[in-house]
């Protein structure tokens, strides 16, 4: 049997497009810091270290090497992480196996990312095989698009539902004091004049790139109990890998096969039914608006190609009957090493009642995914009850 | 059939963002000053200059200027050229630890032959008259004699 | 370099790495089809039938290894679609990929799986999920996925 293991703490930095006060080492140690000091712990107490980032958006390989005093990686056991748009969930989920299996007490998990020191969509770009995809890979957002035009064909959703969901994560974010992209006036309207990136997806439907970084305090039950008023014990972590090439999955955003499979192993590890009921809150890795639409069908949610319709109606909203991205989401920031990591670090904050301004009243169990590579998922539930 | 090896690159451009620390740094390379900082739990002092310490988890904000001149505790002879690497072969690359620093800096070695490098134990930084505001501002280190 | 108070220097410098990707048999003996008979061929496994392109060992669904190559018809329907207009840099060259391009993940006839090709329309209204398509073949190939053939044109319907 896995031992108990709860967040304990969390800390980001202040998220914005170009942190040019800072280098990569600073920027880290910005998150650290603020999660030490959330439960009052010092470097000391820190077991090990799991750190995520994903090369090569600084430019060169092991950019936290040059920072590993700046994340107390020193003489510390530390594990690097770099699994795509999941590597902060990947890294969370590998601090959660160290303390669940007994060989550490207390991880700290780190993710970070400076996406202004280069250019995100070439490098996402490289990710294409070489001799199959990429000459014509247009970064995410390419890929994001040809995926949202499959899912609009098989669900009949319209970018009017799309657009909702990005006017949501913007005004969310305006509660939170972390969040990058902050947009209390913005309105539909906006969001389908935005400027075409690549149909069907506009500028305003797809997320930004920001610098930034968070870090999450994993601790086992006796440490937990004595660091936290309220731990979010982990019910449950799941992993989930599609198949090889970006063309094998016969449907992409609209039949998620890998976010079926884990999100499914994950609700029956924590014995959850029904996930729209028996979620309180969800933080989910949804990248361009599309994606959170076909993410709820995915997620079980709602049925099959009525996404649209629970945007419509005001389900995922903050006042809803299951809030999504309360943060505001990856549509809000993007700091990609740390962006899966930040959805932990959001669900832990809600399940602990430390979200502030963003605060979901009475949240109990919470979820929170990641998304990337080659459409991978990574699923975790956190629960305000032991 | 011949097996299939196909021939690409991958060309990115960069930013990479120094920082304060380093930033004040390399102000002063552009002023031919060298600026390190100290720590004030462990005293250790870094060159280059850092904003916080990982040992003892806590901010610097002490700073020490440091002579230009230092002991070389190691070198290396790199006999093939790099295209980072001035037109200079062999080209000698020393660890340099300054005068009060607890850290070395790596440096070009020059004014001496390669043959000779070995006796060398003291050096001093020779300034470049347009200093930019990098580490190139020091155009390489040279013997004392 | 110019900067504001509350920012600190920034140094520009340029990845460039230069590689030779062995693509390996599977991939030999496709791209030695594609250049000199411009036929386009999978591969079936045993167990479930589906037909793989890009070919590959082994059926991650079964985990069987695949043996038998098959052709594929140089005709297919688009499963995904968009034209990009995005401008970005370009890893393969360093500079801008010229934009607007039509961008498809296409099923060829025959195959179970797609893959990602140009289509030769920039215009999103002309583009949709369902349109078939057909492969333009160029004179002179080079055993290039992306360069033998040029893009794929819509047919009629």
């Amino acid at each position: 049997m896995p031992r108990r293991v709860a967040i304990v703490s969390t800390g980001q930095t202040k998220h914005r497009a170009k942190r040019l006060d800072v280098n990569i080492r600073e920027l880290i140690t910005e998150a650290v810091t603020r999660a030490l000091e959330d439960a009052d712990m010092s470097m000391k107490d820190i077991d090990a270290v799991m750190i995520g980032n994903m090369e090569p958006f600084e430019g060169f390989l092991f950019p936290e090497l040059w920072a590993v005093e700046g994340w107390g990686g020193y003489l510390k056991p530390s594990v690097k992480f770099n699994t795509g748009g999941t590597v902060g969930t990947t890294t969370a989920i590998a601090a959660y196996y160290y303390v669940a299996s007994g060989i550490y007490d207390v991880v700290l998990a780190i993710g970070f990312e400076k996406q202004s020191e280069g250019h995100t969509q070439t490098a996402i770009t490289t990710v294409g095989d070489p001799i199959w995809e990429r000459a014509i890979m247009a970064g995410a957002v390419g890929n994001f698009a040809v995926m949202a035009s499959t899912y609009i064909h098989e669900s009949g959703v319209t970018e009017e539902q799309a657009a909702k969901v990005a006017v949501k994560a913007r005004r969310n974010a305006c509660n939170n004091e972390y969040a990058h992209l902050q947009m209390p006036d913005i309105t539909v309207e906006d969001v389908l004049k935005s400027r075409m990136l690549a149909y069907p997806v506009k500028l305003l439907d797809m997320c930004p790139q920001s610098d930034g970084a968070c870090a999450v305090i994993f601790a086992e039950e006796s440490r937990a109990k004595k660091l936290a008023v309220h731990p979010a014990w982990i019910k449950a972590v799941a992993t989930a890998h599609e198949q090889q090439y970006m063309g094998d999955s016969p449907k992409r955003l609209a039949v998620m096969r890998s976010q079926i499979a884990a999100s499914r192993r994950a609700y029956a590890y924590a014995g959850i039914t029904n996930p729209r009921k028996e979620l309180d809150v969800a933080e989910i890795y949804e990248v361009a608006s599309f994606a959170e639409l076909a993410m709820y069908e995915n997620l079980g949610f709602c049925e099959r190609g009525e996404g649209g319709k629970l945007i419509d109606a005001g389900v995922t909203e903050m006042t809803g009957e299951l809030p999504v991205n309360p943060s505001g989401g990856v549509l809000s920031t993007n700091p990609i090493g740390a962006t899966a990591l930040i959805r932990v670090a959001e669900a832990a904050l809600q399940v602990m009642g430390k979200a502030g301004k963003h605060q979901i009243d009475g949240v109990r169990t919470a979820l929170a995914t990641g998304y990337g590579g080659n459409a991978w998922t990574d699923v975790m539930i956190l629960s305000r009850d032991l | 059939m011949e097996e299939w090896v196909v021939h690409q690159r991958i060309k990115i451009p960069f930013m990479y963002t120094a920082g304060r620390a380093l930033t004040r740094f390399l102000d002063g390379l552009a002023r031919g000053e060298i600026w390190a900082t100290r720590c004030a739990s462990c005293s250790r002092i870094y060159v280059p200059p850092l904003s916080f310490c990982g040992r003892c988890w806590r901010v610097i904000d002490e700073w020490r200027q440091l002579p230009p001149m230092g002991e070389l505790m190691s070198y290396t002879l790199v006999r093939y050229p790099l295209p980072e690497h001035p037109d200079r072969s062999p080209l000698i690359l020393g660890l340099i630890q300054l005068d009060g620093a607890d850290t070395n800096l790596v440096h070009f070695i020059g004014d001496v032959a390669p043959s000779e490098v070995e006796s060398v134990t003291r050096v001093r930084a020779v300034w470049r008259d347009e200093r930019p505001a990098s580490i190139f501002a020091i155009s390489h280190f040279a013997p004392i004699t | 370099m110019t900067k504001k108070d509350d920012e600190t220097q920034r140094v520009q410098y340029l990845l460039d790495i230069e590689y030779h990707y062995a693509a390996g048999e599977l991939a030999t003996r496709f791209f030695t089809e594609l250049k000199e008979a411009g036929r386009i061929m999978g591969m079936r496994c045993p167990e479930c039938q589906r037909v793989y392109l890009p070919p590959r060992p082994v059926c991650g669904i079964c985990f069987r290894e695949l043996e038998d190559w098959v052709p594929v018809s140089d005709e297919g329907v688009i499963v995904g679609c968009t034209v990009v207009h995005l401008p970005f840099i370009d890893p393969m060259t360093g500079e801008q990929r010229p934009v607007p391009y039509g961008f498809a993940i296409i099923r060829l006839d025959g195959a179970s799986t797609s893959i990602y090709h140009f289509v030769d329309e920039t215009d999103e209204k002309k583009l949709r999920v369902g349109q078939r398509v057909k492969a333009v073949f160029r004179e002179q190939r080079t055993g290039s996925l992306h360069h033998d053939i040029k893009y794929f044109r819509l047919v009629g319907e």
